[in-house]
């Protein structure tokens, strides 16, 4: 896979392979896990106290779910604009795309890590891609997802 | 004159919400460090120097007060801090007596 910042500030991802492609199709509804332990995650307490806890809630959730939905919403639409060539797949990021991207990938990186418990010890495991191993593919899956967001984070600063 | 009570209960409550707060950003295995620094500049607007210093105190510590102030705001980046997936509280800052 080749990835490049084009002088728009855009990221072009090309010559993408189709084990790759389809972990990146997967991020949107990875993402969108309906699993207690990710929602759990995804909307902490903001505090001790039980009333701000219940407003939070009430008030607050309604808006973060909103915006991590928004972020999938961007993601998609560029997965839908890919287009397929001799030597791979090809898509790009436009730079007011990226902090979608980075809160999607954020969000399955989590929602991922959340339904296979992985902690500490498993995030700085050595990975050894085994794909008759459902554990080894979401650590991959974790690590990829991973360097696309350095590569985003990078580009912003 | 009659006694009126309420206006101690308004300072009691005008006390509150004027006493400060922290801003709690606690560490978790599954954010990267340079997304957690990034989204320190963002939302708390620190310099490259200074989100990296708070950055590596949760990553070494567990846990980094990032603002100290009034309650609304502090209420405002935990929503902020939340939105980017950060692990955010906010807990009474302890006062001098």
């Amino acid at each position: 896979m080749k990835l490049t910042a084009t002088e728009e500030g855009a990221l072009d991802l090309e010559e993408i392979p189709p084990f790759l492609y389809e972990l990146l199709n997967a991020v949107p509804l990875q993402a969108a896990s309906s699993d207690p332990r990710v929602e759990s995650r995804f909307f902490p307490d903001p505090a001790l106290d039980e009333l701000l806890a219940e407003d939070w809630k009430s008030f607050v959730q309604p808006e973060l779910q909103a915006t991590f939905l928004s972020a999938r919403e961007v993601v998609l639409a560029d997965l839908l604009g890919t287009s397929e060539l001799d030597e791979g797949f090809s898509m790009e990021i436009p730079p007011d795309h990226m902090d979608a991207w980075l809160s999607a990938l954020n969000q399955a990186r989590l929602a991922i890590a959340e339904e296979n418990h992985f902690g500490e010890k498993d995030m700085s495991e050595e990975i050894s891609p085994d794909t008759s191993d459902p554990r080894s593919i979401a650590l991959f899956q974790i690590s990829f997802y991973g360097f696309l967001q350095e590569c985003l984070v990078k580009m912003q600063e | 004159m009659p006694a009126v009570d309420i206006p101690e209960t308004e300072t009691r409550e005008k006390a509150g919400l004027a006493a400060p707060w922290n801003v709690v950003v606690h560490n978790d295995p599954v954010n990267l460090m340079s997304y957690v620094a990034l989204v320190f500049r963002k939302v708390l607007g620190f310099s490259k120097d200074k989100a990296q210093r708070h950055m590596l105190e949760v990553h070494h510590k567990g846990r980094s007060i990032v603002w100290t102030g009034g309650r609304e705001k502090a209420e405002f980046y935990v929503q902020q801090l939340h939105s980017h997936l950060l692990l955010a509280t906010l807990e009474p800052a302890p006062q001098d007596k």
